[in-house]
């Protein structure tokens, strides 16, 4: 009997193991011509005109006029450009003997038809405001295109580079003369074609052989979702994936970042500052309606441990709301550093005394806050436990509020929370997008701001400069803008976010986009 | 017999328009506005405009009852709507959606049947000695753990510790093998037990003595014990094959697995209705289905139960 049991052990342990290859697969390691690439979700509808798809994907395989780069714009599918006197109207002039990938002729018209229906889907495409002051389009002659603005709007030619919805299909891919009920292919003049694309598995792109620039080295991206994140830590050592890439916590956590890079076998990158992550304090609740308490508040929260407890040192303390790096934000403003017992004084200077049991009260009522946070970030729970016990210290009790994504977006469009994270849209989208949204009701920030004695004219002077043309008066609005919501204490900055990248060794020429959504994939190489 | 399979049958259909109701209402309770979540999840400014045209893009401006009724005539002509979210149709994200779990499901079936049936019996064999307590308590400890942690384990252990196999994806036999493993392990126990009980159980009956009198060969006896233990895991295992397709969701998500588990997470947190209307009606469709194949073979195995039916 017992010589049975062995066998029956010996089979089961077989059958449990020895199914499978002996050798280790490492596909990566292969196959030199293809970059694996992991990301928890799939590269969906990548129609450049509307805004479903990934933004990153949708870069690769598509290319606007002009691009962002951290010098400012420069010329992409347009040699050259022209402005006109008062501002209204852009000429360019486009590069020549360009071919989408479907062979189609890159010129002045596919420029029009591509510009034309992006504006004529206004509903969707509202939310960029160039979208909103295109007046009219115009093919001048074959290779010159001219746009012309209802209003002068600076950032036109940023707004023109950006992932989208301003790049340009073929226009044979267009469902009667239209993107905006999707398209019937993907052909662009980008470094990249989709080459094939399993929903929710994965997508696989291969280099544009009549690509007009400096062709990519690295002949196939293969884009694996992997909704996991251990998973795709488990796959990075496994030699599975050559790649992570990501922003805010999307792809990878602070603590999994910092053991990968201690474990020595990979190569980490942090990309400069990118996007701001502040909190709101909204001015139209109780407690924070007061300037005092909103003040105190900024004094009482140690950034430290957040940036070094909480983030690993992964993104820069923030001591104002933009970083000096973003456009017309290079200006010197209050600092409200670290300093409890400032924070008390203002407490006691608003009316809220402490009390035996550690709090502080104020006509019988506690001085009790709600943070308001998505329970799907898992990092934005526990910088609000850190910021619990630092409010408690100074006697005020912090109540976390994590909620399902949409319940928090709904409670962010009521204005029903004292405290809400905002993080900014990253370059190059700030500051013209993010204070652009400042005016939208739907966003935590207008909420927090509506309180605000002069919330109209910052309204209005946020209108105002985005028609600016005069580069003096420009800076001299974003510095009364940014200046007016410092002075008021509705942001109470925490650090600046950045884009992370692990991938391993033998991976080359890892590199960072302005935009945190953009991968630069053709820059890559193996060796 | 056919008067019964024809009964039941009928009895189907109120209990599918009850479910599909019921889901229908619950979905409905949610607060959230699915337009505008629709929009979030396309990352446009949900502005109220826009929301008020997708809601009617949509037809939820239509009263709950309407919906329902238009639903279920829709559904009746085999088309179950298309996704709020990509627009796609339900039928076709169905469709690509539910062979890898299929696949999923078998290969655990048939560990699952493999393993309890031998496991079962090498623990009756060694009833209560230190082999039977060992089993039994080994499988009950891979039952408890639940199945993202003991995935990632063996994930760790058999990919990247002996780089047997792929961590994770759709990608040849190899693949899995985890999964299927992972899932099989909260299934694995009861079986185990169930066998295993009423294999001693069965050893014990008269038949079983007199068979041994009439001095049957050790292995025909077994087969009698073992073919008259089978019957009461078969029913519970015809129950489980609904539960292992609906039970996929963590298992496709560490694995990456490509199938309907994951498609309908992914609607639920994008409210996307048509989506999990026809999951939950896919579900209750194959719950009710099991059930009524496992009572008829059931009623065909017992002669007692197949008097009754006439």
């Amino acid at each position: 009997m017992k010589k049975k049991f062995l066998f029956a052990m010996f089979t089961l342990l077989i059958v449990l193991t020895g199914c499978s290859q002996a050798t280790k697969s490492n596909p990566a390691a292969v196959d030199k011509n293809e970059l694996v690439f992991a990301s928890t979700k799939d590269i969906r509808d990548i129609n450049p005109h509307l805004t479903g798809g990934e933004l990153a994907a949708q870069n690769m395989v598509f290319e606007s006029l002009v691009m962002n780069t951290p010098e400012g714009v420069k010329p992409k599918l347009a040699e050259k450009w022209e402005i006109s006197e008062d501002g209204l109207t852009y000429t360019f002039y486009l590069r020549k003997n360009i071919e989408f990938s479907d062979g189609e002729p890159f010129n002045a018209d596919a420029v029009k038809k591509n510009i034309d229906v992006v504006v004529a889907n206004y509903e969707k495409n509202a939310w960029l405001n160039l979208v909103q002051v295109i007046d009219s389009t115009k093919v001048v002659d074959e290779y010159t295109f001219s746009l012309t603005l209802k209003t002068p709007y600076y950032p036109t030619l940023e707004e023109l580079g950006l992932t989208r919805p301003f790049r340009m299909i073929s226009p044979k891919c267009f469902i009667d003369g239209t993107t905006a009920n999707g398209v019937n292919g993907y052909a662009g003049t980008g470094p990249y074609i989709l080459a094939e694309h399993k929903d929710n598995q994965y997508a696989l792109f291969s280099v544009n052989e009549n690509y007009w620039g400096d062709k990519p080295k690295i002949q196939h991206v293969r884009w694996k979702v992997m909704p996991d994140h251990q998973t795709i830590l488990l796959a990075l050592q496994n030699g599975e994936i050559d790649l992570i890439f990501g922003a805010d916590g999307d792809m990878l956590d602070a603590n999994a970042f910092t053991s990968l890079q201690d474990e020595g076998k990979y190569v980490t990158k942090i990309s400069p500052p990118s996007g701001s992550r502040s909190i709101l304090l909204n001015s139209k609740r109780e407690a924070t309606s007061d300037k005092l308490v909103r003040e105190a508040l900024q004094y009482a929260i140690n950034k430290q441990t957040i940036a070094t407890g909480i983030l690993n040192d992964t993104e820069q303390i923030a001591d104002v709301l933009m970083s000096k790096s973003t456009p017309y934000a290079n200006i010197e403003l209050k600092v409200r550093s670290y300093d409890t017992q400032k924070a008390e004084a203002l407490l006691d200077q608003a009316g809220w005394t402490k009390s035996d049991d550690g709090y502080r009260y104020k006509d019988g009522k506690r001085l009790n806050l709600m943070l308001s946070y998505n329970s799907d970030n898992a990092q934005e729970k526990t910088i609000g436990e850190s910021m619990q016990n630092d409010l408690k210290a100074i006697g005020v009790e912090l109540e976390l509020l994590g909620e399902e994504k949409q319940a928090y977006f709904d409670r962010q469009k009521s204005g029903e929370f004292d405290l809400q994270y905002s993080l900014s849209w990253g370059l190059p989208y700030d500051p013209q997008t993010y204070v652009s949204t400042w005016r939208v009701p739907s966003h935590g920030d207008y909420q927090a701001q509506a309180g605000l004695e002069k919330k109209k004219w910052l309204d209005q002077t946020i209108s105002d400069v985005l028609v600016e043309q005069d580069e003096t008066a420009r800076v001299e609005k974003y510095e009364q803008i940014f200046s007016y919501v410092n002075e008021e204490a509705v942001y109470l900055p925490l650090t600046y976010s950045v884009v992370k990248a692990i991938h391993a060794e033998q991976l080359k020429g890892v590199s960072f986009n302005v935009s945190q959504y953009e991968i630069p994939f053709e820059l890559m190489y193996f060796e | 017999m056919k008067q019964y399979v024809i009964k039941r049958i009928a009895g189907t259909v109120p209990l599918l328009l009850l479910v599909t109701f019921l889901a229908f209402i619950l979905i409905n309770l949610r607060t959230s506005d699915p337009a505008e979540i629709a929009l979030r999840v396309n990352q446009i400014t949900p502005t109220e405009e826009v929301v008020q045209s997708m809601r009617e893009e949509l037809g939820l401006d239509d009263p709950f009852l309407i919906r329902y009724k238009n639903w279920m005539m829709d559904s009746f002509q085999g088309s179950l709507g298309t996704s709020y979210v990509n627009k796609k149709p339900v039928l076709e994200e169905l469709r690509q959606a539910i062979p890898p779990t299929l696949e999923l499901a078998g290969a655990t079936l048939i560990i699952i049947v493999f393993f309890s049936v031998s496991i079962g019996i090498i623990c009756s064999i060694f009833e209560n000695r230190w082999q039977d307590r060992f089993l039994r308590g080994f499988i009950f400890l891979l039952a408890a753990m639940p199945s993202f942690w003991i995935g990632l384990l063996l994930m760790w252990y058999f990919s990247v510790y002996l780089g047997w196999l792929p961590t994770s994806g759709k990608n040849g036999p190899s693949s899995i093998i985890l999964p299927a493993v992972t899932l099989s392990l909260t299934f694995l126990s009861t079986y185990v037990r169930l066998i295993r009980n009423n294999m001693i159980q069965n050893t014990q009956e008269n038949f079983i003595l007199y068979a041994k009198l009439r001095g049957l060969k050790q292995s025909t006896v077994m087969w009698k014990v073992f073919s008259n233990s089978i019957q009461s895991a078969l029913t519970a295992f015809g129950m489980s094959i609904p539960r292992l397709i609906a039970g996929t969701v963590v298992v496709e998500n560490i694995f990456a697995w490509p199938g309907i588990g994951r498609l309908c997470v992914k609607a639920i947190f994008n409210s996307d209705y048509p989506v999990i209307q026809a999951y939950i009606l896919m579900m209750a469709v194959l719950f009710i289905i099991c059930n009524l194949l496992v009572d008829i073979v059931v009623v065909m195995i017992d002669p007692r139960l197949r008097r009754e039916a006439k």
